[in-house]
């Protein structure tokens, strides 16, 4: 009995792809977009060692590759989601205005059925970042959807850049000003929260070179939250900013000048459009949503046209999801600057794939179909910014994660032997639109809105 | 003062009832000092796992194991135990628990000013904080670990991310520096946050930890480098808790990680890699998938006896309409349960030499749950390694403890059956040579059915609404499985509510909603989570609002 079952689980384990071998594939006869070399009509790809070998017309067939007959589908990079908040455990430690020392690198959760419905949508890597509660956040983990470990370092990209959280506005002055009355409680004080921080930076980093060079004889006490904030102004993190005002923009740039930091992305940036041609000239990356706004008063001032204007205006500007809804059709966010803006098919695409690449510092692994580049792939039944298109198969370093062939009911890798219920109302959590603030309301609330949500489900679904 | 003299005769009578079983709990430990010999006659000795010697005696003196064998002689002092069909163990040990800690009340913080800098009691930063300090030989616990068969715990207290450290001490009912075995063997890591001020999750306490750490690193090299020679250097920093981790970095107590689940695993190990410190992974119930690397790395690794249960079948629900995915998802979950179950019987195969963890599981389930372990493929002799030289070995305390040896200190337990038989039961413990006779099993339900429901009673309760408090009173009964819930509010109209749709399914939590005549019939829907004498929750008045509720049980129930 008991080596039945487990010759079952054994089973189960192979089914899932987590074990499986990058195995080398040839994609045959596809219509290829490569997002940063054009189209190809009736190509094939070459996949070795989980990496592009080639892109061309009739490829040879090396022995022992697996074919995909791609007759008629549409092959493009693997979708990239510059933020969201997908396969981690905790989204905010938002009981201080700073807290750059906090990862949520250190608590993914491979285990996250989120992270399969993301390869369902042909995303194949994603930016799982802190929560906007504090002015200076916590580091985000970029990571690659390799669904069926359980090992979270298996999610990690390697190679790619650290990166860290910060917000300006709403979320910060709510969570520290008006709940617990220390600041920012205004616009102003957010500044004040990134000027003092770096500073205090700077006097810790000169503390430490004083004590190298024997001036200071006993250490500074260490913290790791200077050291994450020194990090910063050396460039060895790269800033993503959770943000909606023009003016707040313009701010944060006049504050990075001040401090010698030049390399920041804006992400949501609503007001974007107002400030495009400073962003550029910054050399600022925005990343926006589609058409998504007025769910608070500081997101009022919006338009669909958003994304389009950045674009034309120089701006390496991405479309993301900050939902584990959203992100399952990011090509559908992506077409709709072609409603709003008439971008073309290589600009809209690229909305998804090659300029998140680059606003997370991984544009040389990922992000085009280019021969060197990880396989990371999307194949579509439609044009990927048709209405109509339906992804077919998601490839993650030449691993099949997903294919809409077999694709099992319940696909979870982790299930709690006392559970009473199945996924649906496990991910129940995510049903806040606003998932930046996830976490944020337990600490407010103390019993959080969240809790009551699953509670109320739980007992729908006893009737 | 009336009411009191009022009651004063019935508190007579109840006392006079009580008395003969007073006295009769006294009686079972009455031969005390007579002698401190015992002689355990003719016994089957279990003197390790795997060694079964039949006809043997043993010899208990001043706290000792005096001698052992087939031939030993029976002492003229002695008390004997005619021991023909029983079977000696050496007493159990426990090597990660809070028995002896006595559970602080769940008091109301106040509101930290800046939930940044929150002190370190109420961070959960307690490195410095001793078990040793804390034991108390009189808290329940002790009393039913000992009963189970343990004379030894390695306790630590309770608390958040740095509970504090551990010490060992013996099961005995002697004052508590009697009973230390050790004091200060080991520091404790748990990823349990402090709600609403930092490090509030797990990101935040990863975080606080290195930062700890980093800092006891370079205290300990600068206080090296001050003791050499001070002259010109500022003092070393003193602070308690870096200091307190000093032991930690230079390897001299290991560090138990309280680490459940498969992720909390992963977690260790990368703080394990990064920092660099002994690690003892503790309370293990999802750890399978580490096995390899924990039998690489020869990592300490303590199981969890909290082991799943399998879901009681609702025999009221009909059993034909099941869907096709209901059947999936339950086979699902059968099939992880026995992950769950097996996960001992594979680290025995991999030869991992892994001992019991006693934190989250009750202690009356202890041995039930080893038999089901035993069920899924453990081996007995194994299972009995795990409950004491296992244990022994990793507290560094094998030569005194673990096995029946000449020499070794007397703890030892006595059952009517095989250890591990379903019928078997416990007769006897010896903790130092003093003997405990297990009281009959027969009172034990009454006593396990009051444990087992802490929800009945009178609680009064409050809710903070952005007008007045609402205050009032919930009364909850229980018969069979069905709780019956009344609302007394006090606050509009001194209406008494019956509580609808009552589930308590849910260990320690209840939820159900009334039918208020408030503002147009509202429903206001009840969420309520007990722990011990307080709880917490939520209610949720449609259109009025949801709000915090809580409440405290009243002592004695209103007439």
């Amino acid at each position: 009995m008991i080596r039945n079952s487990k010759a079952k689980n054994l089973l189960l384990l192979i089914c899932l792809p987590a074990l499986a071998a990058a195995q080398d594939l040839l994609i045959k006869n596809a219509s290829v977009l490569t997002v940063t070399k054009g189209n190809c009509q009736n190509c094939d790809i070459l996949v070795t060692g989980g990496k592009i070998a080639e892109v061309g017309k009739g490829l040879r067939q090396p022995a022992n590759v697996r074919v995909i007959d791609a007759t008629g589908l549409y092959v493009m990079p693997g979708i990239i989601d510059a933020h969201s908040h997908i396969g981690i455990d905790v989204v905010n430690e938002g009981t201080n205005p700073v807290t750059a020392e906090v990862n949520v690198g250190d608590a993914l959760n491979p285990l996250d059925v989120s992270i399969y419905r993301a390869l369902a949508g042909g995303v194949t890597t994603s930016h799982a970042m802190h929560g906007s509660a504090n002015a200076i956040g916590g580091q985000c983990q970029t990571i690659k959807h390799r669904y069926g470990t359980t090992n979270p370092d298996d999610l990690k990209m390697a190679g790619a850049p650290r990166t860290i959280k910060f917000a300006l506005g709403e979320n910060p002055i709510r969570t520290h000003g008006e709940s617990n009355k220390i600041w920012p409680a205004t616009r102003m004080g957010v500044e004040q929260v990134f000027r003092n921080a770096f500073s205090e930076a700077r006097i810790y980093m000169k503390e430490w070179e004083d004590h190298k060079k024997g001036i200071r004889k006993s250490p500074p006490a260490y913290s790791l939250r200077m050291e994450t904030l020194a990090d910063i102004l050396n460039g060895k993190i790269l800033i993503h900013c959770h943000s909606y005002r023009a003016d707040e923009i313009l701010m944060l740039m006049n504050v990075l000048r001040d401090f010698g930091i030049n390399k920041v992305c804006f992400q949501h940036v609503n007001e974007g459009f107002k400030v495009a041609p400073e962003l550029a000239a910054f050399g600022a990356t925005a990343s926006v949503f589609a058409d998504w706004w007025a769910y608070k008063f500081e997101v009022y001032y919006s338009t669909a046209y958003n994304a389009a204007i950045l674009t034309r205006n120089g701006v390496v500007t991405s479309i993301n999801s900050d939902s584990g809804e959203l992100i399952r059709h990011l090509y559908h966010e992506a077409a709709k600057t072609q409603r709003y803006g008439d971008l073309t098919d290589e600009e809209a695409l690229a909305l998804i794939t090659i300029n998140p690449a680059i606003q997370l510092g991984i544009d040389k692994m990922v992000g085009s179909v280019e021969k060197g580049k990880d396989a990371d792939l999307a194949i579509f039944k439609g044009h990927p910014l048709s209405v109509y298109a339906i992804p077919q198969m998601t490839i993650v370093d030449g691993i099949v994660r997903f294919d809409i062939k077999s694709d099992p009911d319940d696909v979870r890798v982790d299930v709690n032997p006392t559970e009473k219920y199945s996924t649906y109302f496990e991910s129940l959590e995510d049903l806040d639109h606003n998932a930046c603030m996830r976490g944020v309301s337990e600490l407010l609330m103390q019993e959080s809105h969240a809790q009551y949500l699953r509670y109320r489900y739980s007992k729908q679904h006893q009737h | 003062m009336r009411g009191l003299t009022r009651f004063f005769p019935v508190l007579m009578w109840s006392v006079s009832i009580l008395c003969p079983v007073l006295l009769k709990a006294q009686n079972s430990d009455a031969p005390k000092n007579v002698s401190n010999t015992y002689f355990l006659k003719n016994c089957t000795l279990v003197s390790q796992p795997g060694v079964i010697n039949r006809g043997h005696s043993v010899i208990i003196r001043d706290g000792l194991i005096a001698e052992t064998g087939p031939g030993v002689r029976q002492p003229f002092d002695a008390q004997v135990i005619s021991c023909d069909s029983l079977y000696v163990y050496a007493g159990f040990i426990d090597p990660y628990s809070n028995t002896g800690i006595t559970k602080p009340e769940n008091k109301e913080r106040p509101k930290a000013k800046d939930p940044g800098n929150p002190p370190s009691d109420v961070a959960g930063i307690m490195p410095d904080l001793n078990a040793a300090t804390l034991f108390n030989p009189s808290d329940k616990s002790v009393e039913e670990m000992r009963s189970a068969g343990f004379g030894i715990s390695h306790t630590l207290p309770h608390g958040l991310m740095l509970p504090g450290q551990s010490s060992i001490f013996l099961l005995g009912d002697g004052p508590a520096d009697r009973m230390l075995v050790r004091t200060a063997s080991a520091q404790n890591f748990q990823f349990e946050v402090s709600r609403g001020v930092y490090p509030s999750t797990i990101i935040g306490v990863m975080a606080k930890f290195r930062d700890l750490f980093k800092n006891a690193s370079q205290g300990l090299a600068y206080e090296e480098k001050y003791k050499i020679n001070p002259a010109g250097l500022p003092r070393p920093d003193q602070s308690r808790e870096t200091k307190a981790l000093y032991p930690v970095v230079s390897k001299s107590v290991p560090l138990y990680f309280l680490a459940q689940h498969t992720k909390d695993v992963h977690r260790a190990f990368a703080m394990k890699e990064e920092l660099g410190f002994d690690m003892v992974l503790a309370e293990v119930r999802q750890g399978w998938h580490y096995a390899d690397k924990i039998k690489a790395q020869n990592i300490t690794t303590l199981l969890s006896l909290n082991i799943p249960e399998p879901e009681k079948k609702d025999s009221t629900a009909k059993t034909t309409d099941v869907s096709k995915e209901k059947e999936s998802f339950e086979k699902k979950r059968e099939e992880s349960r026995q992950n769950y179950l097996t996960q001992a019987s594979l680290f025995e195969k991999k030869g991992i030499r892994f001992a019991f963890s006693y934190k989250n599981v009750k202690t009356g389930d202890i041995h039930k749950n080893i038999r089901t372990l035993i069920k899924n493929g453990l081996s007995e002799s194994y299972a009995l390694a795990a409950l004491t030289t296992h244990p022994a070995t990793i507290l560094g305390i094998s030569s005194m403890a673990g096995t029946v040896e000449k020499g070794k200190i007397a703890n030892l337990v006595i059952t009517d059956k095989p250890i591990f038989d379903e019928k078997s039961r416990i007769k006897h413990v010896f903790v130092e040579g003093k003997k405990y006779d297990m009281a009959s099993q027969s009172k034990k339900p009454e006593v396990t059915k009051e444990k087992a429901d802490p929800i009945s009673g009178t609680w009064s309760y409050t809710v903070e609404t952005p007008e007045t408090p609402q205050k009032g009173k919930i009364i909850i009964s229980k018969s069979g499985e069905i709780y019956k819930v009344t609302v007394k509010d006090e606050t509009n109209s001194a209406t008494d509510y019956e509580g609808v749709d009552v589930s308590g399914k849910e260990k320690n939590k209840l939820s159900f909603y009334i039918n208020t005549s408030l503002d147009g019939n509202v429903k206001v829907d009840f969420s309520l989570s007990f722990e011990d004498k307080l709880f917490t929750g939520s209610v949720n008045a449609g259109h009025l609002g949801s709000y915090e509720i809580k409440g405290e049980k009243v002592a004695k129930p209103e007439n």
